[in-house]
């Protein structure tokens, strides 16, 4: 362990401190003005936790209705046939482009990355802001086409049939655009800030390994990002102009519009899974507080994940009609995926063992992540064989598997960070035991919903469709009825911590006993992030802190020989 | 990290250099993958098709290779302006900063001659694939183009302004790493289009 002051941070503005009575970034600047023109990363990241909920509410609600549809066989009081390939649509395009792809990196990632860095804001605020706003517009723009045609063509705007359906797909895919640029320069903004602004004694190595996934995560949105941007252009172009590049009706070619495709919206899917393997990777060894098991592996395996994605697009059109050879090596290369994923979970594993496990909520997170992913990835695995995959191609069995990964392995671990970092948000503690109850309902909703999903795919209910044979209703009543139970978790989740910012607990300063650097400034944290800059130590060595009762939390350890300071 | 820069009160001063330097290349990275794209489309558009040029198009103008002659002499007088500026010959910077604005704007001017010329010889964009690619990456490069005129343009001011000095010049350092790289990309594509053919 560096040299970190414990005079400083025993005696100043440092542990057990609650900053909610005196000036922080939340009472520094008053007025709507000060938030809408602000540079602070933490109150720019705020302001995305806020849009990016909504847009989870509201992709949710689309989940909902479509369930609640999906009761019976042949229901078609809830909506007709195309209100429902609009539904799916919008569930998916919302809950993808407006939801995950930026949820952990734009809002949690905002908040904590310069804090994480000792810093007092990324390396360019303004930038970070204009990504905002342009996460703002895009969301505008996309939302937009529901009222002028809401898009029935799946999220993944598959040609032909994207180029010649009425609805607007053009203001879909230019909202989508628009996100494009948002993420890239928060991209740019993550690793250039990751690059310059690391205080003095973090190496690369003694990084805290959420900047390693923020860090995997950022350069795919820099390389892969334009490539949709691209393919997008190029469908409007057809759209409006009328040009066969797509369509094999005017000479084109609906394989290449996959291809282009894939090459982005396969690395998504690990712009998403990245920077939740890193929030991962935080709460297991702050929770079992033990030093993580296997750091260089963990890191490593980051970007081995980021470098393989770039090469398993193809996995996603074993029956497009692209030839075998190519098949089997998108098969091969998938295969290779599970290697660094496996590294992670065996080293968080490793982690536990022999730690005292405290199950507080972002703990059950941790949990949860592990068994969800675990499934999730082993799933894809069947998926990635390719005689399996003909029979399993476009059946439940594929909307199971990517949702435990999209929401067992993202949205879990994004709703684990917002429970950790929530206190230092805020500068107030959630509920506990109500925390637990939510945590507990999310993960059996969730399995309630989509394992019944694997079942039923294994058995060949072929997905989105709308009508479907009477023999899969006690799955899909099944599947309904976790759904619900699904979303009184999260309700619970959200009136608990809606309720911690009235009547929470003041928080102290490090409620959970973290050593990187954000628990080392007051919660929640002051306009410029520390009062003096912090030096880094080693990120893990949670051991070097101890509970303190008086605060109700963590303080550091005083080195051996010295009376314990505070 | 050969510099740590320092923490600074104000939230909206400008980025120091090493910083805003590797901002702006990992931007340069970002557009690299777009072109890479269009190109890689453009390519495989081409492979499909069964002759190319198709029979019966217009010849390209012969005026592409002005534009191309323009905008690498530009990447020449931008690059006399980072040297200018870094030994402190404010003279010199002045004069080749407005060089490289002025053949800049020239670049976009011969760029859309060429467009009128094919357009005025009944090929265009939605004529046909060959038409359509031939306007989809010019256009997306001289979009490129006007968003690197205006930098150039404000640049150039503040160098008329005695703005920069050897000490502090990042917009000059910024305009000069987007500029090679615009010709960069002009001088693959027109290799591709016009050369090739």
């Amino acid at each position: 362990m560096a040299n970190i002051d414990t005079t400083t941070d025993a005696g100043g503005r440092g542990a057990g401190q609650n900053a909610l009575g005196g000036d922080n970034y939340l009472t520094h600047g008053r007025g709507l003005k000060s938030w809408l023109f602000t540079l602070d990363h933490k109150r720019i990241g705020l302001m995305y936790l806020v849009v990016i909920l909504s847009s989870f509410l509201l992709g949710g609600i689309f989940a909902m209705l479509i369930r609640t549809k999906l009761l019976s066989p042949g229901n078609s009081a809830l909506m007709d046939a195309n209100t429902y390939n609009q539904m799916f649509t919008l569930h998916g395009a919302v809950m993808i482009f407006l939801f995950i792809i930026p949820g952990i990196p734009a809002a949690l990632g905002n908040f904590v990355l310069p804090l994480l860095l000792g810093a007092k804001d990324v390396a360019f605020p303004r930038i970070n802001l204009l990504s905002f706003y342009l996460w703002v517009t895009g969301a505008l723009i996309a939302l937009g086409s529901i009222v002028t045609g809401a898009v029935d063509t799946g999220w993944t705007f598959y040609t032909p049939y994207s180029t010649t359906t009425n609805t607007n797909v053009i203001a879909m895919v230019a909202g989508v655009f628009v996100l494009g640029f948002s993420s890239i320069f928060t991209g740019l903004n993550f690793v250039v800030s990751i690059h310059k602004l690391r205080p003095q004694g973090m190496t690369w190595f003694r990084m805290p390994l959420f900047l390693w996934g923020i860090y995997g995560t950022a350069i795919l949105q820099i390389m892969a990002t334009p490539v949709l941007g691209i393919t997008l252009l190029l469908l409007i172009a057809e759209r409006a102009l009328g040009i066969g590049i797509f369509d094999p009706a005017l000479g084109g070619d609906p394989i290449l519009f996959q291809h282009f495709f894939w090459f982005y919206s396969h690395p998504a899917v690990y712009i998403m899974i990245l920077p939740a393997m890193g929030i991962i990777s935080e709460l297991v060894s702050v929770f079992s507080r033990k030093h993580i098991f296997g750091y260089t592996f963990i890191a490593y395996s980051s970007i081995a994940i980021a470098v393989l994605s770039f090469l398993v697009w193809g996995h996603h059109m074993f029956v497009s009609g692209q030839s075998l050879l190519a098949g089997m090596i998108f098969s091969f290369l998938t295969f290779m995926v599970a290697i660094p994923s496996a590294v992670k979970v065996f080293n968080w594993l490793a982690t536990m063992y022999k730690g005292s496990i405290w199950l507080a909520t972002p703990m059950l997170y941790v949990l949860s992540f592990l068994f969800l992913f675990g499934i999730g990835g082993l799933t894809g695995l069947f998926l990635g064989a390719l005689a399996v995959n003909v029979h399993l191609h476009d059946t439940y069995f594929v909307v199971a598997h990517f949702h435990y990964v999209m929401f067992g392995g993202t949205v879990i671990a994004f709703l684990g960070g917002l429970h950790y970092w929530w206190p230092k948000m805020f500068g107030r503690m959630y509920n506990e035991l109500w925390g637990r109850v939510g945590a507990l309902l999310v993960f059996v909703g969730f399995n309630t919903t989509f394992f019944t999903q694997f079942v039923m795919g294994s058995q060949g209910a072929p997905r989105r469709s709308y009508h479907y044979v009477s023999q899969f209703q006690p799955y899909h009543v099944l599947s309904t009825i976790g759904a619900y139970t699904l979303a009184i978790g999260l309700v619970i989740v959200a009136v608990n911590l809606a309720h911690s910012l009235f009547r929470g607990r003041p928080a102290p300063a490090n409620p959970w006993g973290g050593a990187t650097l954000e628990w080392q400034t007051s919660s929640p944290p002051p306009h410029d992030n520390f009062p003096t800059t912090p030096v880094a130590g080693d990120p893990y060595d949670v051991e070097a802190w101890t509970y303190d009762g008086r605060i109700g939390g963590f303080v550091k350890k005083a080195p051996a020989g010295q009376p314990a300071a505070s | 990290m050969s510099e740590r820069p320092v923490p600074s009160d104000d939230r909206s001063a400008p980025a120091p250099l090493g910083t805003g330097r590797l901002g702006m290349k990992i931007l340069v990275l970002a557009l690299s993958m777009l072109f890479a794209a269009s190109i890689v489309g453009y390519m495989v558009i081409r492979l499909r098709a069964s002759a190319w040029p198709p029979p019966g198009v217009p010849r390209l103008p012969g005026a592409l290779w002005f534009s191309t002659l323009i905008i690498v002499i530009s990447s020449g007088t931008m690059q006399t302006a980072v040297r200018a500026v870094r030994e402190g010959r404010q003279r010199a910077l002045r004069l080749a900063m407005l060089l490289t604005t002025l053949l800049g704007v020239a670049f976009l001017i011969s760029q859309t001659l060429n467009w009128f010329a094919l357009t005025a010889s009944n090929l265009t964009a939605k004529t046909n694939l060959y038409g359509f690619t031939f306007y989809m990456l010019t256009g997306l490069h001289a979009a490129h183009v006007v968003g690197g005129v205006i930098p150039l343009a404000v640049v150039t001011a503040g160098a008329w302004r005695g703005r920069y000095s050897t000490a502090f010049h990042p917009g000059v350092e910024y305009c000069a790493i987007y500029w090679h790289f615009l010709a960069v990309v002009w001088v693959v594509l027109f290799t591709l289009l016009v050369i090739v053919g």
